[in-house]
């Protein structure tokens, strides 16, 4: 008797639900404008969420979009409540180990900003300056390998927004951080007005990786490749350049 | 604008009812807590220490990752060994309101614990001599009692259960700290929908201790003020 009674418990717990069909269940978390957000009405939207509709409809599958945060993502996909995470997932190589990613999908150039009567001319000229850089980001490795060897002092947040704040009250000299997220959350606000965007857009693969690829559980192979090849279809067919177009003034695919 | 702020007030009434439904969880483990350690049955002692002492130690945030997730791909990969197609989905919500209501439990037994001892012995033992039986000299002698010793404790674990519920959205539920965050992300300021979450969060807790403040008094009849 209590054996049936665990096992009613347990069943009205759980939903078992057999061969997935035809929709794949895609995981976001909608708190990354431009790429992953809600509108007022609730609804997700974005540059992820609009190429991931793009790459259901070419592989012929139904997108249902699981919000998720992102401290969870990863065993969220492990524990099989989706089949994939379009939710801007830069491929590592510490990320590698417990699943697999398809090709990028974009890959967004960083930049330095610095204050507009700051000459710069590569990294020496801003030597004896403060940069402000996000704690275990791509970026920190940048600066550390290449402005610090400069003398320039580097210092890292928690968060960027710590980064923008620092800079406010006179701080920090600049940042370096991604391009989007820069033009965002700074330079378009009336605080960042004195800041501007300077030397080349910085795509170097041993700091910053290859970008952003959609996370699968590893051996779905057969779905690794469809995406693959949806990817590359999209891309050639005009649909990603019109996504691309409705969020961003540049290519988002990156070089 | 406006709608992200009634899409968080959605959230507020996700928030109250997995806190109120925890909290009956956390209740009736309570009680069973505290019965056990002090049942003086050496198997229950061990079995309701070795409950509070875990829970008590551990994060609610490292339990809930172990309970949700681990419990899920422990038996997803069960169903896979035994050549099953089928893949487990946990209902978040109950997932939600046990996780929480186990982990408050092991607070509330010794909140309960406490109690019950500091009513003299020799009431139950009078109880006893009366003819009463255990059950009946709980619910007739000790429950009443006990409540008005248990309530500022009870207070406290109430208050830090209402937070704890922001949480949850790590397994998947929105409430209303998430929500805010996506509406922050959405449109770049966060202060005001922080602001607005805290000030739900705050009318929810000073409703509550309006509401336990009254119990308090109530239960307190003809004896010395308690304040909470």
């Amino acid at each position: 008797m209590k054996k049936l009674l665990l096992a009613v418990a347990l069943g009205s717990l759980c939903v078992v639900s057999f061969a997935q069909g035809k929709d794949l269940k895609v995981a976001i978390d909608p708190t990354y404008e431009p790429f992953t957000f809600k509108t007022a009405d609730g609804k997700p939207t974005g540059f992820d969420v609009d190429i991931a509709s793009a790459l259901c409809e070419q592989i012929k599958r139904k997108c249902v979009f699981v919000e998720q945060v992102w401290d969870s993502m990863i065993p969220g996909l492990q524990a099989k409540k989706y089949d994939v995470i379009i939710s801007s997932m830069s491929i590592t190589a510490d990320r590698l180990k417990v699943i697999d990613f398809t090709n990028k999908y974009y890959n967004t150039p960083s930049r330095v900003v610095v204050k507009k009567d700051v000459k710069f001319d590569g990294p020496a000229s801003l030597k004896g300056k403060k940069i402000g850089v996000l704690k275990g980001s791509t970026q920190e490795k940048y600066a550390m390998g290449e402005l610090k060897t400069a003398g320039v002092d580097v210092v890292a947040y928690e968060a960027q927004d710590q980064v923008y704040l620092d800079i406010k009250s006179g701080r920090l000299d600049g940042t370096v951080a991604d391009f989007v997220e820069v033009t965002g959350g700074f330079l378009s606000k009336p605080e960042g007005k004195d800041y501007n965007l300077v030397g080349p857009e910085l795509y170097i693969e041993k700091y910053f990786g290859v970008g952003a690829g959609i996370g699968l559980r590893k051996g779905d192979t057969a779905l690794k490749n469809e995406l693959n090849t949806a990817i590359k279809t999209i891309r050639g067919n005009g649909s990603y350049k019109k996504i691309n177009d409705k969020y961003f003034k540049f290519d988002v695919y990156g070089k | 604008m406006s709608s992200y702020y009634s899409s968080i007030l959605q959230g507020a009434v996700l928030t109250v009812g997995v806190s109120l439904a925890a909290l009956v969880v956390a209740v009736l483990l309570g009680l069973a807590g505290a019965g056990a350690k002090l049942s003086g049955r050496p198997v229950l002692v061990a079995l309701a220490t070795l409950y509070t002492t875990i829970i008590r130690g551990i994060p609610e945030l490292v339990l809930m990752l172990l309970v949700f997730y681990g419990g899920t791909i422990g038996l997803n990969s069960l169903l896979e060994a035994m050549g099953s197609e089928a893949t487990v989905d946990i209902n978040p919500f109950l997932a939600g309101v046990l996780t929480i209501g186990f982990i408050y439990g092991a607070y509330m037994t010794e909140t309960f614990r406490g109690a019950i001892l500091a009513i003299p012995k020799g009431q139950a033992e009078a109880a006893w001599a009366f003819g009463m039986g255990r059950m009946q000299t709980f619910m007739r002698i000790t429950a009443p009692q006990m409540v008005r010793y248990a309530l500022p404790g009870f207070t406290n674990n109430w208050l830090v259960l209402i937070k704890a519920t922001a949480l949850v959205s790590l397994i998947g539920l929105q409430e209303m700290t998430y929500l805010a965050k996506q509406a922050s992300a959405a449109t770049r300021s966060p202060f005001a929908y922080f602001l607005f979450t805290a000030a739900l969060f705050l009318i929810y807790t000073t409703v509550s201790l309006w509401v336990l403040r009254r119990l308090n008094a109530r239960y307190s009849l003809g004896t010395k003020r308690v304040q909470l």
